[in-house]
């Protein structure tokens, strides 16, 4: 009487069967991740404690370690909500790179283009610009997979490259600065106001966390996200009972796009105020595991990105107090996605072996 | 197998429960779903241990640790799912498992020749060389079978093993068990369909919510009793079947053609149907012969390649599902779980798919109106008589009853015009499948057109008004219910046209 929908793999369900203890879950795989690591550290001839000191103290040791952690788990919830809602419909857009890129293009587009205007005004308008930028370069794979039958995972993650690129030749071509590898600077009344200077953190973060709202209504309070869930669960019974998928399929990408692009906007009027060479640190891919470490639940994407947030932060620090190089962050991040995917499937395997 | 007795948690799926096999008998395990059949065969296969009571192989108390102890023993059981290779010989399919894995060489000529030998002996012809995917069900089955003899099983164990057959192919299981009787093998077919019982059974041991009911031996019981035994009371007997009302006509199809999506050949061919206001049509048919390209076609879930369906005279050939349901359709899917419900989605949300894809359930601002929902599916739930009745229990914890009166719910609730329904009973207990029958037929009642598509003979001719009968993709037979032939139906069935069934007399089944 195990209610599975049919050709549903191991890791879908793992994501999607619903476990009681997911947060308990969560946290034994932080340990054993804390585990494994430690022994890698001391395997390197440091220490393993001073090493995990580093990090804690480099991303909320203080006050600006804190801001900058939040500031930098800002792209990562978006671009994770990039990933979590197009997953749960079981569509896998590992486009948010692509998709982060492009809004970051159109917002620069907008700053240095349209004439001087109030910032009240004028950065709405760049938000806005770069939301519906993304959700054109995210829907367009929708359309590619939903009219031509393209695999969404090779059409989001070429589109990547081609709007890499694009960025790129607004550095190098419509707007270069000169000096620098970056566009010319937008102008002062878009940069997005500080709200918390003690921590240097801007309009950004609450902006990010309204984003996060709307992705929550949307999930569990919209017909859309009621039908985005279901076609994920189960596609059939989906049509069956009249839904349109496809259109749900573009619509889909179009939202997830929004997300990603609200990051790139965002990123261009931020600190930077131009759109700079590689302002991305890999958001757009890190988002994806910002959402399977959520289980794709809205409400979770921000404690997972700032968790993301603190081991890059904290990372930043190992050099200066240990031996460790910064990019060991990275091995943390890999090895933590890695140990709590582990964790679910070895939990689901145990959860269906209990029903049968 | 004696005072057996096996609890999952809180629940005690067998309680003390005595289980007599005689040698060269075939044994009828008989309850309604859940009522512990499979558990208490699953412990007699070895495949979970008792918490009490033990099991006694020729006068010695065994206990089995694994399928392979019970095998060692003569135990063997064919699933209701086959598990076979079906890229796989026949023989290779036999043998597989039985061969030392460090073996290098694989004498296939060998392996055929054994199970040919195995296959003349029992009496189960089968091609040891045919690929499994190109046999049928019935000949997959017996190669099942074969796999437990050719490995000196003594004791035969049949999940359900007519759920996937058409009349023809019960027919020729119950021949072969007829045959591996007489050669002194013993057999346990676990079912809830009481024909089966009297067509096969030397004996019956009727289980109920984990308990013995009964055992009782050919000859000193009949369906009734058995029925009482099962169910704990006698099944209502079906309304009394008006004559059809002669209402207007509301589902005209017209020279349909429905192509199958894997073999690319026609699956329905050039059809015309037609279903009038309060009236149930009937198609029969052994599974593959089109029947489900036609329910699929008529639900819009498959486009056909040609022909024109009506519905109120509404052209709804080209119409997706959405706009079918606005038209006045309703549908009882084959598998419910694939197209009727979303499993791991709550009830509430099951129940308002249809109504959220059509942008319903809104309240001011374009959300949901989850309070509706909840308030609305307890209301049918509570209608439906599903157990639970809870709207926030997911799909996936319902029995395949409740899950079946979950889809007719929100179905119904749509009050169509014409219901399309398919294998609607298919794995349902006596309770859950004669209100199934109930809901159908008060749909007709109240005036709905109801297409019906089953291969259970009995309920074709308890529903319907007029019967057609499907094979190869055309109606071969065509009658109204009270003048039709059950020979004839089943002999149709089998693609045997009613003058060639003159021709051959006495091949015709005893059905219902």
């Amino acid at each position: 009487m195990s209610g599975d929908a049919p050709g549903r793999g191991l890791l879908t369900r793992a994501l999607s069967t619903p476990d009681p203890r997911a947060l308990a879950t969560g946290v034994m795989a932080l340990l054993g991740t804390i585990v494994v690591v430690s022994l890698m550290v001391a395997a390197l001839g440091e220490d393993p404690f001073a090493a995990i000191r580093t990090i804690i103290e480099g991303s909320f040791g203080d006050t600006t370690a804190f801001g900058q952690t939040l500031m930098v788990a800002v792209p990562l919830a978006l671009c994770g909500a990039a990933a979590a809602i197009p997953f749960t419909a079981r569509l896998w857009n590992v486009g948010a790179e692509g998709q982060m890129h492009i809004g970051a293009f159109a917002a620069v587009a907008v700053a240095l283009t349209l004439p001087a205007l109030p910032g009240p005004v004028f950065i709405p308008l760049i938000l806005l610009g770069a939301i519906v930028a993304g959700a054109l370069w995210a829907g367009l794979a929708g359309v590619l997979k939903t009219a031509f039958g393209a695999n969404e995972v090779i059409v989001t993650l070429m589109l990547n490259f081609v709007a890499i690129l694009i960025a790129t030749y607004a550095i190098t071509g419509i707007w270069p600065q000169g000096v620098a590898p970056s566009t010319e600077q937008v102008p002062d009344s878009t940069v997005l106001p500080v709200v918390w200077s003690g921590a240097n953190v801007s309009l950004a973060l609450p902006i990010a966390l309204a984003a996060l709202v709307a992705a929550w209504v949307l999930m569990s309070r919209t017909g859309l996200g009621l039908q985005i869930r279901s076609i994920g669960l189960n596609p059939f019974a989906s049509l069956m009972n009249g839904m349109r998928v496809q259109t749900v399929t573009v619509a889909t990408f179009a939202i997830a796009g929004t997300f990603a692009g609200l990051a790139g906007a965002m990123e261009v009027i931020g600190e930077n105020k131009a759109l700079v060479t590689n302002f991305s640190a890999n958001y757009g891919y890190l988002g994806i595991a910002v959402a399977l470490v959520a289980r794709l639940a809205p409400a979770w994407i921000f404690p997972s990105a700032v968790l993301f947030a603190a081991l890059q932060v904290g990372s930043q620090s190992l050099p200066a107090s240990t031996g460790i190089p910064t990019s060991f962050g990275q091995i943390i991040i890999a090895a933590f996605v890695l140990g709590l995917l582990g964790a679910r499937v070895i939990r689901l395997r145990y959860a269906e072996g209990a029903v049968q | 197998m004696l005072g057996i007795t096996k609890r999952f948690g809180p629940v005690t799926a067998c309680d003390g429960i005595d289980f007599v096999l005689g040698r060269g008998e075939v044994h009828c395990l008989l309850g309604e779903n859940g009522a512990g059949k499979t558990t208490l065969m699953s412990i007699l296969f070895g495949l979970i241990p008792p918490d009490d009571g033990q099991i006694i192989v020729d006068g010695t108390s065994v206990q089995f640790g694994s399928p392979r102890d019970a095998l060692n023993h003569g135990i063997g059981m064919v699933h209701q799912h086959f598990m076979l290779v079906p890229e796989f010989t026949v023989a290779e399919n036999v043998v597989l498992g039985s061969r030392p894995a460090w073996t290098p060489r694989f004498d296939r000529a060998a392996a055929e020749e054994e199970v040919r030998e195995v296959a003349r002996t029992s009496g189960l012809e089968v091609d040891p060389r045919a690929l499994i995917r190109d046999i049928p069900v019935d000949v997959q089955q017996r190669v099942e079978i074969l796999k437990l003899l050719y490995r000196g099983a003594k004791v035969l164990i049949l999940d359900e093993p007519t759920a996937s057959l058409g009349p023809a192919g019960i027919k020729s299981l119950f021949e072969g068990l007829a045959t591996l009787r007489e050669q002194g093998h013993s057999a346990i077919l676990i079912t809830h369909k009481l024909t089966e019982v009297t067509a096969v059974a030397d004996g019956v041991t009727v289980l109920r919510g984990g308990r013995l009911q009964g055992s009782f031996r050919q000859g000193n019981t009949d369906e009734a009793e058995l029925a009482r035994a099962m169910t704990g009371g006698d099944i209502a007997a079906l309304p009394v079947r008006r004559a059809a009302s002669g209402g207007e006509v509301v589902l005209r199809v017209r020279g349909l053609t429905v192509k199958d999506t894997v073999t690319g050949r026609n699956a329905v061919e050039d059809l015309d149907l037609e279903v009038a206001a309060g009236e149930i049509v009937g198609i029969a048919g052994v599974e593959g012969n089109g029947q489900r390209e036609l329910a699929d076609a008529l639900a819009g879930v498959l486009a056909p390649e040609s022909g024109t369906i009506l519905l109120d005279d509404a052209d709804i050939t080209a119409m997706p599902p959405r706009a079918r349901h606005a038209a006045g359709l309703g549908v009882i899917p084959e598998d419910r779980l694939r197209w009727g419900l979303v499993a791991d989605l709550t009830l509430a949300e099951n129940l308002a798919l249809s109504d959220i894809s059509r942008g319903g359930l809104r309240r001011r601002g374009r959300l949901l109106d989850l309070d509706g929902m909840q308030a609305r599916a307890a209301e049918l739930l509570e209608t439906y008589g599903v157990r639970p009745p809870n709207p926030k229990a997911r799909a996936s914890q319902l029995s395949g009853g409740n899950q079946q009166k979950v889809v007719i719910a929100r179905e119904m609730s749509r009050q169509p015009r014409l219901l399309v329904a398919a294998q609607p009973t298919r794995g349902l207990d006596v309770g859950a499948i004669d209100y199934v029958h109930r809901q159908i037929l008060d749909m007709r009642d109240r005036g709905g057109a109801v297409l019906l598509v089953t291969n259970e003979l009995e309920e074709l001719i308890a529903l319907s008004d007029r019967i057609a009968v499907m094979y190869r993709g055309r109606f071969v037979y065509r009658a109204v219910t009270a003048d039709a032939d059950v020979d004839a139906i089943a002999m149709a069935m089998a693609g045997i046209s009613p003058e060639d069934a003159d021709a051959q007399p006495g091949a015709a089944m005893e059905v219902a």
